[in-house]
């Protein structure tokens, strides 16, 4: 008898599921439905993505338009997103590897790692990864990973970072570098970018604070001793850009950020990136890679194509600065 | 369907290693009779440990070790929190688990994020499992005994024995006496607050055992790793209590129960993502029916499936 109701709760567990299965995603039934046509070889993608997010989900749409627009029917994705649990990668990637894709676009670095993890055969390419050494915990990074790993990265060019700070402070003299030390990414471009103003004649100071409790302080530090301050890619300057523009502009220190949503908050200009484009630059990759023209333990890793030089129009204004030619202002909302 | 069929040693080995996590559980939730949360926070602390250690060239087992012994760290912050001051378990469990989140990134040098370099083929042949391995011993390019079920399969048979010693042992029957009945148990001359203590390492030490496990066979660590940790473990404890309650009696074949019951859960998770039965997204909420509904399913038993007791029940008394 109490066999029966065991019976009975597993079947309900397998109702709510089955039943759960009805907010399932249309896409993955287009996309089977889209198989066998034509008369060429037909490529299986697997796409796995850490989190559903903004930035993520253009680079992904970018990369499928891409490979539809190549190979139209003859290309068929596996969309799978692991809700920003790390372990599920793992599971997703095994899925892949099993069911023996053809590539695999893993999407943040959590996906990447996994992916690489799964399969030593199978091509990977990953994208919305800033720096790959770090990622794949590899020392003294070449550009290359040299194995069937290989993508894009989301860092604007730290060189043509420097180059818009000349661009728009050319009589400035130091540039004060404001980071989270808790934030390796941040670190690297700091000291990266640093190398870059020094060769064009800036004198740089690195200002690093541990979290928002000291971020304030520091920065009134940096803001009393430098002409301009710039700022990576900070995930805790992005969640307290107020507190820089708080400082910086009552100072009428121009702050230049490495990332739009920043410089939106408190910065006067940006390169900005576009993530759908970075999502082509790897659907171009792995286009190659299909077609066997490349060979992917060949391949560098490859940044953005192109970028959209911004500014901040609220902040200029105030600051009294004139952007130079061929800057876009920032969509306020 | 074959998608599935060729994904299962994958999943079986996945499942296999958290099995060993809800073996953890197992021993605080079953025998000590606490809901421990801090295994959410211990699973990263072992796994993050393991990555550190090992990428520093530290022998693997001594990682192993050390991801052990900083699990039965945080075990112990629990228990100390529980016993000496007096704070409800639930809440323990929940600060140190908080506090972790720190400790775990501090343990990474302050990243949230930090990789194996498997892509070194030196650094992939020392680990002792790989989801590479899968594959690897799927086409023949490594020998049996390193695929991940055996290996991890080995763990856990040996954690298993050793813990079906342990509990036969006077301390041992003593912590199933606290759990059991604390206040007997203390009416016996039994130290409980030592015991809950010590049950506490000993789950979180095997939670970040793990851990460790897991970092090394998906290839890093990272500080969201052990998030629903908790209700994972407990899904597996239920699934294996409710398919093999009738068959195993034996404490070590409960363990055992416990780990398949770990094995079912990410078949299950793997059916889903295979067959795309639903959006991935819908993982975690599909994980807290299933144990929400094996939760309730003996509680609905007791209250309305029960017979209605006989007459002349007082002869039984």
């Amino acid at each position: 008898m109490k066999m029966r109701w065991k019976a009975g709760a597993a079947l309900l567990a397998l109702t709510m599921a089955v039943g759960l299965a009805g907010c399932g995603n249309q896409s993955a039934q287009q996309t089977q439905s889209g198989t066998q046509q034509g008369d060429g070889k037909t490529y299986t993608v697997g796409i796995v993505q850490l989190t559903p997010h903004e930035a993520l989900d253009q680079a992904t749409q970018g990369f499928q338009d891409t490979l539809k627009e190549e190979f139209g029917e003859q290309v068929v994705f596996d969309y799978q997103n692991a809700a920003n649990d790390p372990a599920t990668c793992s599971t997703i990637a095994n899925g892949f590897v099993s069911a023996g894709v053809d590539l695999i676009m893993a999407n943040a670095s959590s996906a990447v790692q996994a992916a690489a993890s799964a399969t030593g055969t199978i091509p990977v390419l990953g994208t919305s990864v800033t720096e790959y050494g770090v990622a794949l915990g590899i020392e003294n990074f070449s550009g290359t990973v040299g194995t069937n790993v290989s993508g894009t990265s989301d860092l604007a060019p730290l060189d043509q970072q420097a180059a818009m700070i000349q661009e728009w402070c050319p009589d400035a003299k130091s540039v004060g570098l404001l980071f989270c030390s808790a934030e390796p990414n941040s670190q690297y471009q700091v000291d990266t970018v640093q190398a870059f103003l020094e060769k064009l004649g800036y004198t740089c100071t690195q200002y690093a604070f541990s979290d928002s409790n000291d971020m304030a302080a520091v920065t009134q530090t940096a803001a009393d001793n430098s002409d301009v301050i710039y700022v990576p890619t900070d995930n805790t300057v992005a969640s307290n850009a107020s507190i820089v523009d708080n400082i910086c502009r009552p100072a009428k220190i121009p702050v230049f950020a490495g990332e739009q949503g920043i410089c939106a908050g408190c910065g006067v200009a940006t390169l900005s990136i576009s993530y759908y484009d970075l999502g082509v630059t790897t659907g171009q990759m792995a286009i190659k890679i299909l077609k066997g023209e490349a060979d992917i333990s060949q391949m560098p890793i490859e940044y953005a194509p192109q970028f959209t030089k911004m500014y901040n129009q609220a902040i200029c204004d105030d600051l009294g600065l004139t952007p130079p030619e061929g800057y876009t202002p920032i969509p306020t909302e | 369907m074959l998608d599935f069929l060729n994904a299962l040693p994958g999943a079986v080995s996945q499942g296999l290693i958290w099995g060993i996590m809800a073996i953890g559980v197992y021993l605080t939730y079953k025998i000590l009779d606490i809901a421990d949360l801090t295994v959410d926070g211990s699973f990263c602390t072992g796994g993050a440990m393991f990555v550190v250690l090992f990428s520093q060239g530290v022998n693997i087992w001594l990682a192993l070790l050390a991801a052990v012994g900083a699990g039965m760290l945080a075990g112990l912050v629990t228990g100390l929190l529980h016993t000496v001051c007096g704070i409800p378990a639930i809440l323990a469990g929940i600060l140190t688990q908080l506090g972790l989140w720190s400790v775990n990134l501090a343990i990474m040098s302050m990243k949230a994020n930090v990789a194996l370099n498997i892509i070194n083929p030196d650094v992939l042949n020392r680990l002792l499992v790989s989801l590479r391995f899968v594959q690897d011993v799927g086409n023949g390019a490594r020998p049996f005994y390193q695929h991940p079920i055996f290996v991890v399969g080995i763990f856990t048979l040996v954690i298993i024995g050793v813990l079906y010693w342990f509990f036969g042992t006077e301390l041992g029957c003593s912590i199933r006496a606290t759990g059991a009945n604390q206040a007997m148990a203390r009416a016996q001359g039994i130290n409980t607050r030592r015991n809950q203590v010590l049950g506490l390492m000993i789950s979180n030490g095997l939670v970040a055992l793990s851990g460790a496990l897991l970092s090394q066979y998906q290839g890093f660590a990272d500080a969201n790793m052990g998030r629903g940790a908790i209700v994972i473990g407990l899904a597996a404890v239920i699934i294996g209590e409710v398919i093999f309650a009738k068959v195993f009696h034996n404490f070590g074949l409960k363990l055992l129960a416990v780990s398949i019951g770990a094995i079912l859960y990410y078949m299950v998770v793997q059916l889903v993502l295979s067959l795309k039965l639903m959006d991935s997204n819908y993982l975690k909420l599909l994980s807290a029916v299933v144990v929400a509904i094996f939760l309730s399913v003996p509680y609905w038993k007791g209250k309305y499936f029960s017979k209605p007791v006989k007459r002349g029940g007082v002869s039984r008394a």
